[in-house]
């Protein structure tokens, strides 16, 4: 009787329990579905008013972790925020670059965004724009329209709608320790391709690894690619390409990968570097190991961070391939750092204008670091920027055009597949041809 | 009349009273089996339906075109972004390893400790202790190991004047897939052994005594006596060696990422790939139903071959 009365109770408080989760799964439905229709623009008005002082929390996730240059900018941002606006709670989270691709991705396939997300513009933001999962952030914009100019709003704005606040631009640079390239009697980055090339001949024959390079995270070897491509062929014929609106079967795209080819057999690069991630490398070239390192400009906030190191870098743009289709001042990247909030947060108009301010701050402290130059109006005193984002500002202030970044540009399906043959040309797997005959084929 | 009612009564009850037992198994039954539908029948389910679509995981899916099975095509035949045969290959050949060296190791050691030598306890401890690290941690641990420039591995091979052994072991395609095995099997060694451990301690002292009266060597007792009778232990070993190969996903991610140039893909880094990466759900569901159906195919084709034996 005793062990009745104890299974019947038993079976008393499972379904209980069940229960008890049904009802929890129904309440929360409204709360997180923020349903298609709401973030695609012409979106209902949110719940909350977004000049109202109650109280919320908005909640975001961004990948400026402990080691990412951007790190001191958002904790700077984001106490300013805390301070101007008492209000409103930010629970933030960083997670690392890679892993942040798959949690976000997974996070707006289940439709439990954040209010507030990091994202990269142009196709990674677009996806999620045609999934109606972005809040249209046009209203938000009007206020700021005249600090932020449209141009820097392009990448994240789709059938004429703007749905990302820009923080800061980069560009892809050729960094050089100096004090390698001086002991092969180099005073400069050389300027010309034919130099260049004799400079990493001198520098292998001192021992030197001319480039480092992160084989285990392909974006890294891409910024090498497409800097090859593009002072080969020219940025609009590469801007067609990424861009769709010209065959990837283009013979002098092919001729550039094989030249890249030339640079891998040739053993410039650090063969070493191919089971490395990117944070191993950037070690490895602040430690002397590599006289070259193309990368993000975003990464002259740490070298200027290292007293020792700040005296022997210096940044340029990649010398000119083919001057018949080429010239300097041709530049691979662009405003692609992006704030955007998810067309489910309760607090839409709210977390919008939250974070065009949050965006705003954002940019400001990371120019000061150097993390990149500005997509909004500087303001502030500015002469304390180190010489190498300023050096950056020049190549810059002479750009001719830039294309973004290639897996950025394109949508998540042909960035794979993209990168998928860009691993395999560092791996010599294919050469030129076969390169740009598969993406042909594989990219519809 | 009376007496039709008396003798009706009975069954009536018997009835009613085998409907309440029914009722009240079905009733005890019933959370398990809503949470058996609910957490793996339903997801496959799931998983099935999307395997036939085309679907980026956020707008609506729509049906594969022109073949209702094109991401099971695309999987067999796309071999630049996409190759599974590939990836089922280094799979079997981990699970290769797994069932031909992990666990002859394991069972090897099982049989030592199982004569109860000096230290067991302590030997049954270290061995069981890599099961006990997170598999993120012994990532890390081994990559530190392979390290081309600082690396155990290296530094001990130029220590014994064998520098042209040295390698860039995690990214050298010739080495890539080994680089990934060695940890994994030194890994499982232990769970494997305390699986087959359990197992020999079982066998009665009855059967080894009177083995060794009948002048059997302590190896002959191992082989004549103890094996066979923990033969449906050492198949669950290997079911769970071959199925665990086939779902590896962690330490390959960590140690090479499925590189270089996906030659180290395994089917788990594929699907995450796909899913998350390349927004492309349909494919993901359809490489996650090749697996569920590998896992239980071999399983099967493991349990039938201990039956033949046995037979």
């Amino acid at each position: 009787m005793k062990k009745r009365l104890v299974s019947v109770l038993v079976a008393a408080v499972m379904a209980l329990s069940l229960a008890a989760c049904g009802a929890e799964g129904g309440a929360a439905t409204p709360a997180g579905g923020g349903d298609a229709a709401g973030g695609s623009g012409d979106a209902p008005a949110a719940t909350a008013d977004a000049g109202s002082g109650e109280a919320i929390t908005l909640n975001m996730w961004c990948i400026a972790t402990e080691s990412d240059s951007n790190r001191h900018s958002y904790e700077a941002a984001i106490a300013d925020m805390a301070k101007n606006h008492p209000e409103i709670t930010l629970n933030w989270e960083a997670i690392e670059n890679q892993a942040y691709k798959t949690k976000i991705k997974a996070a707006v396939a289940a439709d439990e965004m954040p209010d507030i997300f990091f994202t990269w513009s142009c196709a990674f933001l677009g996806d999620f724009v045609k999934a109606n999962k972005v809040y249209c952030l046009d209203d938000a914009y009007k206020a700021y329209a005249s600090e932020l100019p449209e141009v820097m709003m392009g990448n994240s704005t789709y059938d004429g709608k703007h749905y990302g606040v820009p923080l800061t631009m980069n560009i892809v640079g050729l960094f050089a320790n100096m004090d390698l390239l001086k002991q092969v009697g180099y005073d400069e980055i050389p300027g010309s391709y034919d130099e260049f090339i004799k400079c990493c001949d001198a520098l292998k024959a001192a021992n030197i690894i001319p480039f480092g390079c992160a084989g285990k995270e392909t974006w890294c070897v891409t910024e090498y690619l497409e800097s090859v491509i593009e002072k080969s062929v020219g940025a609009d014929a590469l801007n067609d390409i990424f861009l769709g609106r010209a065959t990837w079967n283009n013979p002098d795209v092919g001729a550039a990968v094989d030249e890249f080819q030339k640079l891998v057999n040739n053993g410039y690069f650090d063969p070493s570097g191919a089971g490395l991630t990117n944070d191993e490398v950037k070690a490895n070239f602040m430690a002397g190991k590599y006289a070259f390192y193309m990368n993000g400009t975003w990464n002259c906030a740490d070298f200027a961070a290292d007293e020792a190191f700040y005296q022997k870098v210096k940044v340029s743009e990649f010398p000119v391939i083919n001057a018949d289709k080429a010239k300097l001042g041709q530049l691979i990247g662009g405003p692609s750092d992006t704030l955007a909030v998810a067309a489910s947060s309760p607090n839409a108009a709210r977390a919008a204008d939250y974070t065009f301010e949050l965006g705003k701050l954002i940019c400001h402290y990371g120019y000061l670091d150097g993390c990149g130059l500005p997509a909004w109006t500087p303001y502030g005193d500015t002469s304390g920027i180190n010489g190498l984002t300023q050096a950056v500002s020049e190549i810059c202030a002479k750009a001719d055009s830039y294309v973004l970044f290639g897996d950025t540009a394109m949508s998540a399906e042909d960035a794979t597949t993209y990168l998928s043959y860009v691993d395999q040309v560092y791996g010599c797997q294919v050469n030129g041809t076969q390169f740009i005959e598969g993406l042909a084929k594989d990219i519809r | 009349m009376t007496d039709q009612v008396v003798v009706k009564n009975p069954q009536a009850q018997r009835r009613k009273k085998n409907l309440i037992l029914g009722f009240n198994i079905f009733l005890f039954l019933l959370p398990a089996l809503f949470l058996f539908i609910s957490i793996l029948i339903a997801p496959i389910v799931v998983s099935v339906y999307r395997s036939f679509q085309d679907w980026n995981g956020m707008s609506a899916g729509k049906w594969c075109e022109p073949n209702i099975f094109q991401n099971y095509i695309d999987m067999f035949t796309n071999s630049v972004t996409m190759n599974f045969v590939v990836a089922l290959k280094n799979s079997l050949i981990l699970a290769f390893f797994s069932v031909f060296v992990q666990l002859p190791l394991s069972l090897g050691l099982a049989l030592v400790l199982g004569r109860k030598p000096k230290g067991e306890r302590f030997f049954l401890t270290v061995f069981f202790m890599p099961v006990l690290i997170s598999t993120v941690v012994i990532g890390q641990l081994w990559l530190k190991i392979y390290n081309p420039d600082y690396g155990l591995l290296n530094s001990f091979l130029k220590l014994i004047n064998l520098d042209t052994w040295t390698h860039i072991w995690v990214s050298d395609p010739k080495t890539a897939l080994g680089s990934i095995i060695v940890p994994t099997i030194w890994q499982y060694v232990g769970y494997h052994m305390l699986l087959m451990y359990a197992g020999v301690k079982g066998v009665s002292p009855d059967l080894r005594e009177a083995a060794m009266l009948d002048g059997a060597t302590p190896g002959q007792v191992d082989r004549y006596v103890v094996i066979p009778i923990i033969k449906p232990i050492i198949r669950v070993s290997v079911i769970f060696a071959v199925t665990g190969s086939l779902k590896a996903y962690d330490l390959v991610f960590i140690l090479t990422g499925g590189g270089p140039q996906k030659l180290t893909e395994v089917p788990s880094t594929l699907l995450q790939q796909q899913l998350f990466l390349a927004n492309k759900y349909g494919m993901g569901s359809a490489i996650s139903v090749m697996l569920i159906i590998l896992c239980f195919a071999f399983a099967l084709l493991i349990t039938a071959v201990f039956r033949e034996k046995d037979n």
